[in-house]
């Protein structure tokens, strides 16, 4: 498990905390460095479903980035056991599936939206903005 | 219509309701008022009445009281004027007590002659209740008044004296109240007046108001008509298939013309969407797009994700053509939301046709891969040598000239079609394996599409001259590509003679010219040309494909006669072909035999004795006896009684007949039933033999013995 160190605080907002889910470390590390909110506090790094949840339970986050195609567990099922944690998350489907059938199921089992993969920074700025309001 | 002009008509029809009520209502009060005011009137009319009656009264009961005086002075009958008297101050006070409890009572004026009558009645009451004789009569003093008559007599002196002084003022009192009940009567008349005034004025508004709003209501329910039409309109011309679904997930009572031509069906009233598409698409299609449409209800997700992960943004579904079958076509399914006051109220679905953009996306695709096969055909005709790619393209020609004529024979029975059948596949079966050998791979892939379409009508049970026209329009096309491979080829060659070393090219196409003994070209290729590169890349391609390793030697082919090159190069290249399907071992099989990985494929061609020798061995596994009868039984060749019977030899000669193939996948390569049949055919054509020796593991070698008298001659391949 990797745990993120703190991002600098914001004053005025409340801050929330990010957690990235990619079995990809470069993934991982491309979403981390590109967003671009200051609210947001990453709170951890996971590389599959599993490691996920036990992150989850330590660090209830608010925000969490999901990648679909991981090992041990994928993030469908990871979706649906974090929104029965906590029914308030907001889950981002970070995703190199184009099946649409597969984003459908991901919005189903409770994740409030989809970017897929390769994404510019600008669209995965956009996306967590999206999710955030 | 908006909701807008909803709520302004609802609240006009409020206005003209409240207006209807308060008009209703005034006309109303203005009736009973009216109705009041005149039945008041009826009866001042009917006091004024009265107490102009009454003025005349007192001064008649003065005269009636002065004449019944006289009468009594007289000593006369006094009898009537009594009974005047009685009768005018009866009437009078009848009359007046009638007034006094009528409306007139109200009246100050009427209080003066009443209390004026209260004091006058009783000075006349004595006289008028008089019932006595008045008079006595005696023979000498005659008539005169009785005791009672003087007093009746004293009463009507009386009387007369307060006549004389009240009647004047009670006649006065009486005019002075019939004067105030006419101008009392007057004033009701002119309130009556303005009521009724205010009457006509109010039923007037009432009227206009009614016009008004009924005109303002047929004004809206035109809009309405008209807003209703531009739907009908808007629904019956729109392109897309429109229609609106509830939270149920069910279908609204409108849609436009387009979604009946798309599902061809009407019943779409009340249709669940999982129903629409249950019949037309795949279960998992399905159970994605009912799970995407529950997602539209909610608010999870905005319009711009829900539109970027809609799975229905092209669909393939399979829809009846209304003529028993069914045809593919490509839809695309639009979702909008329909905001209510209270989140969602109905998704708007939008479906489109997208068929023709659909399969033109797909001939672009198909044209592009046409293109990128042209090229890869021109690279691959870079490598074939020129002579032998024109001899190919003649010897393609006339066979398919001969596949032409074969389709165009007439047949009538079963025998025949099959016959037929069997001819074109022979042909079919040499040019492709030249193609092969050539590695023309568009040649090569075509002639085996069409070779296919032969083997599927072998199968069918009966046969008709139309199972052979899908053959001829197949055939079209490859005489048009083998049109367009010469035309590049003319091209590649134009190209070449501006390259150096043009030179040398062109000394061979002209000597390839000067050999040809007739017509140039096409028709017979004379070219005696060198068998061997083909022949060699062919083996390496064969080798590659069926995962096998062999060298091939070859030596004498210099020496094959111009007449016989084109038999001799199609019987080695199917006699290459079965070794390399059949005969060569995979390379571990032969080394679990103890030979060598790399197989040895020889083929030598020379002159012996008077004719002409072609050897042909492989030292691959051989040809087993049992394997033969066995497939030809299968094949249904011979019987098995036939195979048991048969003898080695025999069984050998089994390979040699048409329709005899011992592996089971059809490949380009082999597996089709032909190929040694058309080897022995055409050895048999030139006169001359052929024969197989084998031993089951070590080799096999076939060998074709042709006579030398028809070299000489020219023989058609």
């Amino acid at each position: 498990m990797r745990n993120g160190k703190a991002v600098a605080k914001n004053g005025g907002k409340r801050t929330l905390k990010l957690m990235i889910v990619d079995d990809s470390n470069i993934m991982r590390r491309r979403i981390e460095r590109s967003q671009r909110f200051e609210q947001l506090e990453l709170v951890g790094t996971a590389g599959n479903g599993l490691e996920a949840l036990e992150l989850f339970k330590k660090t209830d986050p608010d925000v969490v980035t999901m990648d679909i195609t991981m090992p041990q567990m994928d993030g469908i099922e990871c979706i649906a056991r974090l929104v029965a944690m906590k029914p308030a998350v907001r889950i981002l489907v970070v995703s190199a599936l184009a099946d649409k059938a597969t984003a459908v199921e991901a919005m189903e089992r409770g994740a409030n939206g989809f970017l897929n993969k390769p994404f510019t920074d600008r669209q995965l700025n956009e996306a967590i903005a999206e999710l955030m309001r | 219509m908006t909701r807008a002009a909803g709520t302004a008509r609802r609240r006009q029809l409020v206005t003209a309701a409240g207006l209807g009520t308060v008009l209703t209502v005034v006309m109303g009060a203005v009736l009973v008022m009216g109705f009041r005011l005149a039945t008041n009137m009826r009866a001042g009319i009917g006091a004024l009445q009265a107490a102009s009656t009454l003025q005349t009264y007192p001064e008649e009961i003065s005269r009636q009281l002065s004449t019944l005086r006289d009468r009594l002075e007289v000593r006369a009958y006094s009898g009537q004027a009594l009974a005047d008297l009685q009768g005018t101050v009866s009437r009078f006070d009848q009359k007046l007590n009638q007034l006094a409890g009528s409306h007139a009572a109200d009246s100050p004026q009427l209080g003066r002659p009443l209390l004026l009558w209260h004091q006058y009645a009783p000075v006349l009451d004595p006289v008028v209740s008089f019932t006595g004789q008045p008079y006595v009569d005696s023979d000498t003093a005659g008539s005169s008044l009785s005791r009672e008559g003087r007093a009746h007599y004293a009463a009507v002196k009386r009387a007369q004296l307060f006549a004389s002084d009240s009647a004047g003022p009670l006649q006065a009192q009486l005019a002075a109240l019939s004067a105030t009940l006419q101008r009392s009567s007057s004033d009701a008349a002119a309130r009556l007046r303005t009521l009724l005034l205010a009457g006509v004025l109010a039923a007037l508004s009432l009227a206009g108001a009614a016009g008004y709003f009924q005109l303002t209501r047929s004004k809206h329910e035109r809009a309405a008509l008209e807003a209703q039409e531009q739907t009908r309109d808007i629904l019956k011309t729109v392109r897309e298939g429109l229609f609106l679904l509830d939270s149920e997930h069910h279908i609204g009572t409108v849609w436009s013309d387009a979604l009946t031509r798309m599902f061809s069906r009407q019943d779409f009233a009340g249709l669940s969407f999982e129903r629409l598409l249950k019949d037309l698409v795949p279960p998992a299609t399905l159970t994605t797009a009912t799970k995407y449409i529950k997602l539209l209800w909610g608010d999870r997700a905005h319009e711009n994700l829900m539109k970027s992960i809609n799975p229905l943004g092209q669909l393939e579904v399979k829809i009846d053509n209304g003529h028993g079958g069914r045809e593919t076509r490509y839809l695309q399914f639009d979702f909008h939301r329909v905001m209510g006051q209270d989140g969602v109220k109905h998704v708007l679905c939008a479906v489109g046709d997208i068929t023709s953009s659909v399969l033109l996306a797909h001939e672009l695709e198909e044209s592009q891969e046409n293109a990128s096969a042209q090229v890869d055909m021109m690279l691959g005709l870079l490598h074939v040598d020129p002579l032998q790619l024109v001899s190919f393209l003649d010897t393609a020609d006339s066979s398919l000239k001969l596949v032409n004529t074969i389709l165009k024979e007439p047949a009538r029975t079963d025998a025949e079609f099959r016959k037929k059948l069997g001819g074109l596949f022979r042909e079919l079966h040499g040019i492709k394996g030249e193609a092969q050998a050539l590695n023309l791979k568009s040649i090569a892939g075509r002639v085996h599409t069409l070779e296919d379409m032969v083997s599927e009508c072998k199968k069918k049970p009966e046969l008709s001259g139309s199972d052979f026209l899908p053959m001829v329009l197949k055939l079209d096309e490859l005489l048009a590509h083998l049109r367009s491979v010469r035309e590049m080829a003319a091209r590649l060659t134009a190209l070449k003679d501006t390259a150096p070393g043009a030179a040398a090219m062109a000394a061979a196409a002209g000597a390839a010219a000067a050999s040809g003994a007739d017509a140039p070209g096409r028709s017979q290729p004379r070219v005696v040309e060198d068998l061997s590169p083909t022949l060699l890349a062919m083996a390496k391609r064969l080798a590659a494909d069926n995962s096998k390793r062999f060298r091939l030697t070859l030596g004498g082919l210099a020496d094959v006669p111009p007449s016989y090159a084109a038999t001799i190069k199609d019987c080695i290249i199917q006699m290459l072909r079965n070794a390399a399907v059949h005969g060569i071992e995979p390379p571990e099989a032969r080394r679990a035999n103890t030979k060598q990985d790399i197989g040895l494929v020889s083929v030598h061609f020379r002159k012996n004795g008077d004719g002409y020798e072609l050897v042909f061995e492989d030292d691959g596994a051989g040809i087993a006896a049992e394997t033969l009868k066995a497939a030809a039984v299968r094949k249904q060749l011979i019987s098995e009684q036939e195979a048991a019977e048969m003898d080695t030899r025999a069984a050998m000669a089994l390979i040699f007949r048409p329709g005899f193939s011992t592996c089971e996948d059809v490949s380009m390569d082999a597996g089709r039933g032909v190929g040694m049949d058309i080897v022995a055919r055409s050895v048999y054509a030139l006169g001359g033999k052929i024969g197989v020796t084998t031993h089951p593991g070590r080799f096999t070698r076939f060998k074709i013995v042709l006579p030398a008298g028809r070299a000489a001659s020219s023989a058609v391949a």
